[in-house]
């Protein structure tokens, strides 16, 4: 039985939230039952995945474990599943986050409960398959199956303006999945291995040409950052995160925007690393100007979703940064601050969300001296805040500062000199370093214009968090904080991964 | 036993940070454990943090250091772990000593206040911090205690987060805080750059390190002593952080604005140990500075800018905690001044020094802010003395203390910066002088208004409890006594130098009564004591005597009356780049470049095409979503099919 489990691993988180869709789409349309199961089912998925990690899960080992090859359509397309630090990290923060966001969802699925859980559960199984899948065709499928559960989420409980929200979201990435359909054919028909295996593509992308070599790594490039999102291709997220409900904006921040980071580096990373390093310096670039411009756009904004909003966009930029540098405390940076921006922005949505909630408004005008009638969320909103700005002993100061050394130190940006004396990765570090300080100046503000000074009486029926809404916002800065203050527990997951890949882009460089 | 001692000087970090975690997670509803927590592990903090100087004392050249890796990502490793030599023995008396008078005062001060057992965690949290900071084996660890320090005053500053005054002033505190953080987050950047080579089988940035890492990385010509990659810029980057934690000029702006937390915290962070902190980390990354003589100078300057610039502010304020915290960027001032002056020992003198005797000021403003009912202004004080003995007389100490009467400490740390200045920079030296006429005569002011005449206010003062008065008494001891460890009136004379210089100090020390009465005549031993009483026979002759020498500058000197009234308008230049430049400018960028440049022209198409299909989308299951979704597809199909079989 156990090793019937552990040789069908990947398989049966896959299948799990599957059948968990199905059952509760046969259940009776009553909120808590509903809810009850998809806590248990998304228990039991974070259950497999601890096993998974514990059991025969070597992180020192960088090829793939718990491989599962099954024929689909012929040997071309096949169901390939596996994973390395890096998926198990990702699939580990999917884990976590969706008891949590379940959990979360009690106020808001009480209209159709059945379909908003089916649709959590159907979304569950894409984003888990995209960070296993290790066929490219599957990947590829997966990554635009989680785009009809989530349209639905927006579109149907999501705010007054949903519809323009959902559509936008939609469109954004239907046209980034166009882009990366394009480059995955391309890549296919290309390489002629007549496989959709990544391991294959990845070691066969190099021979191509330089030009479909460019080609496809633009086309994939661009569908992640959409997905990231960086600038000029992000303002799809403000809009879907100011109409999407709470959990859903859990969720959205906290793992679908990780897929972007992820795709980065399996593929523009694993597949196309000569293309990488060509285009490091405007990578680097584009990082410098979501970090700044992201953080900038916050201190402008009224609405307290759109300010959450905006900072994923600024913290998702130091993840391209990390990948630009060619370092591997850039590369493990880079991973770090994904994890931990999942868990950190979705505490900020949950708190933001309780707010909205209870006053219907996210307009950050409107509050003031909130702390009087809402302690808790003040102390909890302080210490997400903090982990937010990058405090150290709390985990967002980690990958910033792994990326911040290794982008500063980095020996590939020796090779772009500036007349400035720095070289050019540098000089966007130190314009990033302007964000310690933007990033502390919008976080604050917003604390001190919701939570501080004379109290706004219009508020003082509110109630303090309930008891789910700690138990959620407990979960989530707990770990916050065993990561930040202990942060080799997360990182020797991953860190031989990360490493290896960049050892991978080192010695093709070379070559 | 000695190895016990010094290996488990951990304990006195970790302690405060248990009892904090307790206090919040268990007994936030019992005022009685938190108090009992909170002040028993500070008590054991002082009571081993003594033994740590005492054999430290006995063991000069011993240190200890241990240190295990806190991230690591290839060949790059960064470590925390703790140091133990002398300086930081003394820091850790510092801290613990004054911590532990501060809280007992806390239960005095913060008897009536809702959120007692809130505030007593945050004290322990931010001695944990604290004293982490003073553990710090390297710059790296430094910066992550830094930063909590900094979180903690920002916690404690909006303790009464109700009140609009402090709402912004935590708020400002933090960000110029911050501002100094990104030039020490470049400093290290830089540094680390520079030396990684150096590092790679060493702990990463550590200050035991420091020196040779630098002449490894001049001689082997990476690192130019000037230029703009080079070992004064990262002198000066690292430099803004001590900058803005040690409040100095220009970005002293936080300091005052602070003081709308409650007192016991104005005395114990913003008084004698964060404000410090930048003192100390200067003395810790001295090799730095050392190595590069303009940095020194630059150092020099800001420091003896900020002391005479905070002193000339503090003559004119009504506040009592304002001046005094005028008064702390001042002597700061003094600190940094004596550290670029290349006077290491005479500087740390000075903090140590300060720390005592300005706690205890702070402590005793706010024990006549509680007797007056909470009223700040000292038009509405005055003649206090009669009703409350206690709190005049360890403030009159105090006020000697630090206008430099002879004997008291301030004398003693005062005099050996002014030397140094008289030694190195004769322009300074009278900076330092001038400041010292200035603070005698603000501080007397701040006497003569506060506890001398008649009782201006409508308030019936009295003396506060013995929780209060009894922690002004135990600082007062030190404020008198503490100097002489620094001073030649002790065998062997100056113990404070031989010991912070592991107990080699180069200098032979003259000692005695004789060798005192013959520094003191000199010029240089004279001239500071001539400051003091110019200084106090001034604030004498105005504030006692009614000569209207005040009057007399507030309508014939208006203009630099106003300079120092409205504190050269520092507040009012800053707030306007950032509200009339700044934010208008961020506005404009992002107006012009999301909601034109990308929503309105890039997705302009696609967002006409999305409301024209989310207008026939009344109901979203009609599938034409899914259809526009295999047109896209269908189309991107057919063009790569094409373009792949062409071939």
């Amino acid at each position: 039985m156990k090793e019937f489990f552990l040789e069908h691993a990947l398989s049966t988180i896959l299948i799990v939230p599957l059948i968990a869709a199905l059952i509760i789409a046969f259940l009776p349309d009553k909120e808590s039952i509903c809810r009850t199961v998809a806590l248990l089912f998304s228990l039991d998925i974070l259950l497999n995945v601890l096993v998974v990690i514990f059991s025969k899960f070597d992180p020192n080992l960088s090829v793939l474990q718990y491989v599962e090859s099954y024929r689909w359509f012929g040997d071309t397309i096949r169901v390939k599943l596996g994973i390395d630090g890096l998926s198990i990290s990702m699939v580990l923060l999917m884990a976590i986050l969706l008891p949590v966001a379940i959990i979360a969802s009690e106020p808001i699925a009480r209209d159709k409960p059945k379909f908003y859980y089916s649709m959590l559960m159907l979304l569950t199984t894409s984003v888990l398959g995209v960070f296993i899948a290790q066929d490219l065709f599957l990947f590829f499928l997966l990554w635009e199956l989680e785009l009809i559960p989530m349209y639905f989420l927006i579109a149907i409980w999501g705010g007054p303006n949903r519809s323009y929200a959902s559509m936008k979201f939609l469109i954004y990435t239907f046209i980034a999945g166009a882009f990366m359909f394009a480059g995955v054919l391309l890549l296919y028909f290309s390489s002629g291995v007549n496989t959709f295996d990544m391991e294959v593509l990845a070691t066969n992308a190099k021979n191509l040409s330089h030009t479909f070599q460019l080609l496809c790594f633009l086309l994939f490039f661009i569908c992640f950052i959409v997905k990231l999102p960086s600038f000029p291709f992000h303002t799809w997220l403000p809009d879907a995160h100011v109409e999407a409900p709470t959990p859903v904006s859990m969720l959205l921040a906290g793992i679908l925007l990780k897929m972007g980071g992820y795709g980065i580096y399996r593929i523009c990373v694993g597949f196309f690393p000569n293309i990488l390093a060509e285009l490091g310096l405007w990578i680097a670039l584009l990082a410098a100007v979501n970090i700044i411009g992201a953080a900038v756009a916050c201190l402008v904004q009224d609405d307290m979703k759109r300010i959450i909003a905006y900072s994923s966009v600024s913290h998702m930029g130091f993840v391209l940064l990390g990948v630009a540098s060619l370092t591997s405390a850039g590369f493990s940076g880079g991973i770090f601050q994904m994890f931990s921006h999942g868990l950190i922005s979705a505490a900020l949505f949950m708190l933001v969300g309780t707010l909205y909630e209870r006053t219907h408004t996210r307009a950050v005008s409107d509050y003031g001296g909130m702390t009087k009638y809402m302690p808790k969320c003040f102390y909890l909103f302080i210490l997400a805040s903090m982990a937010n700005l990058a405090l150290p002993a709390l985990s967002g100061f980690v990958g910033e500062s792994l990326i911040f050394y290794g982008a500063f130190s980095s020996e590939f940006f020796k090779q772009f000199p500036t007349h400035l004396y720095f070289n050019f990765g540098q000089i966007c570090v130190l314009f990033s370093s302007i964000s310690v300080v933007l990033t502390a100046g919008y976080m604050l503000w917003l604390i001190q214009r919701v939570f501080m000074g004379p109290e706004n009486t219009k508020w003082s029926g509110l109630t303090d968090l309930r008891m789910p809404e700690v138990v959620v916002l407990g979960t989530l800065l707990v770990l916050v904080i065993l990561y930040g203050v202990y942060p080799l527990s997360l990182s020797t997951l991953y860190e031989p991964s990360s490493t290896a890949l960049l050892n991978f882009v080192q010695h093709n460089l070379v070559m | 036993m000695v190895d016990t001692i010094l290996k488990t000087s951990w304990l006195i970090a970790a302690l405060p940070l248990l009892s904090a975690v307790l206090i919040m997670l268990f007994f936030h509803y019992s005022r009685k454990i938190s108090a009992f927590l909170s002040i028993g592990s500070i008590a054991y903090g002082l009571v081993h943090s003594l033994l740590v100087l005492f054999v430290c004392y006995l063991n000069p050249e011993k240190t200890l250091e241990l240190n295990m890796p806190w991230i690591a990502a290839g060949s790059f490793k960064l470590f925390v772990g703790y140091l133990v030599d002398p300086l930081c023995a003394m820091m850790l008396v510092v801290v613990c000593a004054v911590s532990f008078f501060v809280q007992i005062y806390t239960h005095g001060y913060m008897s009536e206040d809702p959120n007692y057992s809130k505030f007593y965690s945050y004290l322990s949290l931010f001695t944990f911090s604290m004293l982490g900071l003073v553990f710090s084996t390297n710059l790296f660890q430094s910066y992550i205690f830094w930063e909590l320090v900094g979180v903690c005053s920002y916690l404690l500053i909006g303790f009464w987060w109700y009140k609009q005054p402090a709402a912004n002033a935590c708020t400002k505190a933090f960000l110029v805080n911050r501002i100094g953080d990104a030039g020490l987050l470049i400093g290290l950047l830089m540094l680390f750059f520079s030396t990684q080579n150096f590092w790679l089988d060493k702990v990463t940035l550590s200050f035991s390190e420091l020196k040779n890492a630098l002449d490894w990385a001049n001689s082997s010509g990476i690192l130019p002593v000037l230029g703009v990659i080079s070992i004064t810029t990262i002198a000066l980057f690292v430099l803004m952080g001590p900058m803005a934690k040690s409040a100095q000029f220009p970005l002293h702006v936080w300091l005052p604005d602070a003081m709308e937390g409650p007192t016991p915290i104005s005395a114990l962070i913003h008084a004698a140990t964060m404000v410090a902190a930048g003192v100390y980390l200067i003395a810790r990354t001295y090799p730095l500075y050392l190595a590069s003589p303009l940095a020194m100078h630059v150092v020099a300057w800001i420091g003896g800018i900020t002391a005479i610039f905070s002193a000339s502010i503090a003559l004119s304020q009504y506040d009592i905690k304002r001046t005094l915290a005028y008064s702390t960027c001042s002597q700061l001032g003094y600190m940094v001044m004596a550290l670029g002056l290349g006077a290491y020992s005479a500087g740390l003198f000075h903090l140590m020094t300060h720390a005592f005797f300005k706690a205890m000021l702070f402590l005793c403003s706010g024990s006549v802010i509680i007797a007056c009912h909470h009223e700040q202004d000292m038009r509405h004080m005055g003649g206090l003395k009669k009703f409350m003995p206690i709190t005049s007389r360890t403030c009159l100490i105090g006020v000697l203390a630090i206008s430099g009467f002879p004997l008291l400490s301030g004398f003693w740390s005062k005099d050996m910066i002014l030397a140094a200045a008289w030694e190195h920079n004769k322009i300074l030296f009278v900076v330092g002088v001038l400041t010292a006429v200035l603070t005698a005569f603000y501080m007397f002011r701040l006497y003569f208004m506060t506890f001398s005449g008649d009782y201006r206010g409508h308030a019936h003062p009295h003396e506060t409890t013995p929780a209060i008065t009894i922690p002004l008494i135990c600082l007062a001891i030190p404020s008198i006594f503490i100097g002489l460890i620094g001073s030649p009136l002790i065998p062997g004379g100056d113990k404070f130098s031989s010991f912070i210089f592991h107990g080699k100090h180069h200098l032979h020390h003259e000692w005695g009564v004789s060798a005192f009465v013959h520094e003191f005549l000199t010029l240089q031993g004279f001239i500071p004591f001539l400051a003091f009483l110019i200084g106090t026979f001034f604030a004498w002759l105005v504030y006692r005597k009614g000569f209207s020498l005040n009057t007399y500058m507030k309508t014939h000197f208006s203009f630099l009356y106003k300079l120092s009234f409205n504190k050269w308008y520092i507040d009012e230049i800053y707030f306007g780049i950032l509200n009339n430049i700044i934010m208008p400018l961020y506005r404009i960028l992002w107006g012009a470049i999301d909601k034109v440049l990308i929503d309105g022209f890039f997705v302009n198409g696609s967002a006409f095409v999305a409301s024209v299909i989310g207008n026939r989308l009344r109901y979203v299951e009609t599938g034409r979503a899914q259809m526009y979704a295999l047109v896209i597809f269908g189309s991107v199909l057919l063009g790569i099919l094409y373009f792949a079989f062409r071939r």
